[in-house]
């Protein structure tokens, strides 16, 4: 226990002074604050041009009338212009719009019928889109007028508002699904991350000859326990670093980002799930460290570990997409989803993507869990016992089944 | 203190590394262990610190089993290794606590005996930054840092400089006169006489010769001449089968029986134009090649 514990904090030791750890750790909380802080930016800088609310609209029209009725609605659709109505000809409106003295005309045929002059039009000009709904809005009210209805009667009937309201019973995916995906994908980037620096920490151990020393001093099974535990807490220092600065981070600037809605899902994780997230985590991240170490732990090379870890990353990356797939199908409770919500190396993300997404008895919880939290022991174990065939080995990398060979075989003679 | 091995066996799958293999050291004495590379020496080197079981016979010392957590054993690998990228000091303390040392006293062996060995500068210094013969001092040190009764030195002189290596000497002389046990392993058999009072000799897997070096040597049979001559043709003849050329004006002769020794000596200087005639004395690295060499 005490050299598990030495061991242990000797490889988190190395994780926090890594600097790449601290780089990537430090890069990703600024480009965070600098998210976070871009809806500010952009008010400020909209704030800035708040005066474009004088930015001048001409109307025009020959027919008589036209103008001033139009006039009347546009206002009232356009607050941030100057609505302008004018007798210039075309071509002096032109000329005006060219100067800058006014950003657009509406030269109004009939009030079914305009051209719009604008200097240059921008992929995000909406002004012909809501002079159209407002045109279309003034034109019927005119039919219902003309058939005999008052304005009033006309105006009522136009402005007939539908009230609706949703309540899910269960789960609410529109809500969900971004926290739920987020949270997804960073567990699926801290397993194969951290996976591939336990495999990559082992193989070069063994290729500094380091192992000589360590497996003479301690066990294989303090080794490699020491090694993944060291590395599932610094990954999970690393995610809580990043969430908590996100939630400060957001708690900091709630009235520019409280009214978004993205946001508001993103941070309304409801307490249950993240402790749902705390233990699919951590056990999924260690069923796979394990994987990784043991792996690791059969190749000479540093450089040989990425085609010796291919197999499980694989693995791991098809569970990954079982689940996205599911997701953005909009049934999470579908057949693969089941099945692989109580296999260990996919239960992680499934069973936590269906409990945040969908409704799931607490039995078929405690059961996933518990299979899974099985399976981390059995593997821990068998990983041990690859590690200690592994680490002596040197030269030509053993084949999957030899590995098995050796570690069964060692099993029934014990 | 006497540390035994009492016909270890080990077999990997259906390779059997060794075959029963017998010998003791003495605490205040060094062993040499000696053998060809694939002899089994590293093997039986992993089954005294304990990396894997062996299959049969048992390792003991003064009689009992090795109890791992009271005897601590201090080992220089054949094949050096560290982390290239950690800092020494650092690593040196992680070394002596996974020998069971705690924080404060692993420091402070480290310290002294990185003062000790004049490595005291480089203690905040990456290992990699280092020369090689300097990383290998570094390398001693974790064999030596948790004071361990029996010292296990694979190789410990391959790529020292002559000045390093008298200072590794005068260590491992130190650890000799403090009572230690030295299990001494190496290729390099000026060392190996320098240094043990008795050794093995493994050949695939087996003790093929093991003793102590003086009777090794002095038991040797004295059945051979080394015959220096200018003019050798005429001694090559007349000893026809039983005569071996060394060199160019150097000729041994292989004798029926040892007690002929004097009377073929003097036939020799009588009839034969030469300029020496001696008794061969065998080296411990003849003795090596004729022991460790090929079975046949």
């Amino acid at each position: 226990m005490k050299q598990f514990l030495n061991i242990f904090l000797f490889e988190l030791k190395g994780y926090l002074k890594n600097k790449l750890f601290i780089g990537i750790t430090i890069f990703l909380i600024i480009a965070m604050t600098v998210a976070v802080f871009i809806p500010n930016i952009i008010a400020a800088a909209n704030s800035g041009s708040e005066d474009k609310k004088s930015a001048v609209m001409l109307i025009s029209s020959e027919q008589p009338g036209v103008v001033q009725l139009a006039g009347q609605y546009f206002e009232e659709a356009f607050e941030n212009y100057a609505v302008t109505p004018t007798d210039a000809s075309v071509d002096e409106i032109k000329e005006k719009i060219i100067k800058g003295e006014a950003e657009c005309a509406f030269v109004f045929d009939s009030l079914s019928s305009y051209t719009y002059y604008v200097k240059n039009l921008s992929l995000y000009d909406t002004n012909t889109a809501v002079a159209d709904a407002v045109l279309t809005e003034v034109n019927r009210i005119f039919a219902m007028t003309a058939s005999g209805l008052s304005p009033e009667q006309a105006q009522a009937i136009m402005s007939v508002q539908i009230e609706s309201s949703v309540l899910p019973l269960g789960k609410n995916q529109m809500k969900n699904f971004l926290y739920t995906y987020i949270m997804i994908f960073a567990l699926y980037m801290v397993i194969l991350l951290y996976g591939q620096m336990v495999a990559t920490n082992v193989a070069a151990e063994k290729s500094s000859r380091a192992m000589e020393l360590l497996i003479t001093s301690t066990k294989p099974v303090n080794l490699i326990f020491g090694k993944v535990l060291a590395s599932c807490s610094a990954g999970f220092m690393q995610l809580v670093a990043l969430f908590g600065s996100a939630v400060i981070l957001f708690n900091i600037n709630k009235q520019a980002l409280g009214g978004n809605i993205i946001m508001q899902s993103i941070f309304g994780i409801p307490i249950g799930l993240l402790f749902y997230m705390l233990a699919f985590f951590v056990l999924g991240f260690l069923i796979y460290a394990f994987l990784y170490g043991a792996l690791g732990s059969t190749t000479s090379k540093p450089e040989d570990v990425n085609t010796c870890i291919m197999p499980v990353t694989f693995l791991f990356i098809i569970a990954f997409f079982v689940v996205i797939f599911s997701m953005t199908s909009g049934n999470v409770d579908n057949m693969a989803m089941l099945i692989c919500s109580y296999i260990p190396f996919t239960s992680p993300i499934a069973m936590f993507t269906r409990i945040a997404m969908s409704t799931v008895a607490w039995y078929e919880i405690f059961i996933s869990i518990a299979i899974l939290a099985a399976s981390v022991v059995a593997v821990g174990f068998i990983a041990a016992k690859i590690y200690r065939a592994g680490v002596l080995l040197y030269g030509k990398r053993p084949k999957l089944g030899e590995i098995l060979k050796t570690v069964f075989k060692k099993q029934g003679t014990k | 203190m006497i540390l035994e091995f009492k016909d270890v066996t080990k077999s990997f799958g259906d390779k059997r590394v060794l075959r029963g293999i017998s010998y003791k050291a003495e605490s205040g004495k060094t062993f040499g262990l000696l053998g060809r590379n694939g002899a089994g020496k590293t093997t039986a080197i992993r089954i005294l610190m304990n990396v894997f079981p062996c299959d049969g016979g048992e390792i003991t010392i003064d009689g009992k089993p090795i109890n791992y957590s009271e005897i601590k054993l201090g080992y220089l690998p054949e094949e050096r290794g560290l982390y290239p990228r950690k800092k020494i000091l650092e690593q040196l303390v992680y070394f002596a606590m996974l020998k069971g040392m705690d924080k404060k006293s692993a420091a402070a062996a480290a310290e002294f005996w990185l003062k000790k060995l004049d490595m005291y500068a480089y203690a905040d210094k990456r290992l990699n930054t280092l020369s090689k013969g300097n990383q290998q001092k570094i390398q001693l040190i974790t064999a030596l840092c948790h004071d361990p009764a029996v010292i296990i030195l694979d190789e410990p002189f391959s790529g020292l400089d002559p000045v390093n290596a008298a200072t590794m000497k005068d260590v491992i002389k130190e650890q000799i006169a403090l009572g230690k046990t030295v299990l001494f392993s190496s290729h390099q058999m000026s060392y190996i006489e320098e240094f043990c009072d008795s050794i093995a000799i493994l050949n695939a897997g087996e003790i093929a010769l093991y003793g102590d070096l003086r009777e090794i040597k002095r038991n040797y049979p004295r059945n051979r001449l080394v015959i220096s001559s200018e003019n050798p043709e005429p001694i090559i003849r007349d000893f026809g089968e039983s005569c071996v050329m060394n060199g160019k004006n150097s000729v041994t002769v292989k004798l029926k029986d040892p007690s002929e020794k004097q009377s073929v000596m003097r036939r020799i200087a009588e009839n034969y134009d030469v300029d020496e005639v001696k008794v061969f004395e065998p080296s411990l690295n003849d003795i090596f090649v004729e022991y460790a060499g090929e079975r046949e």
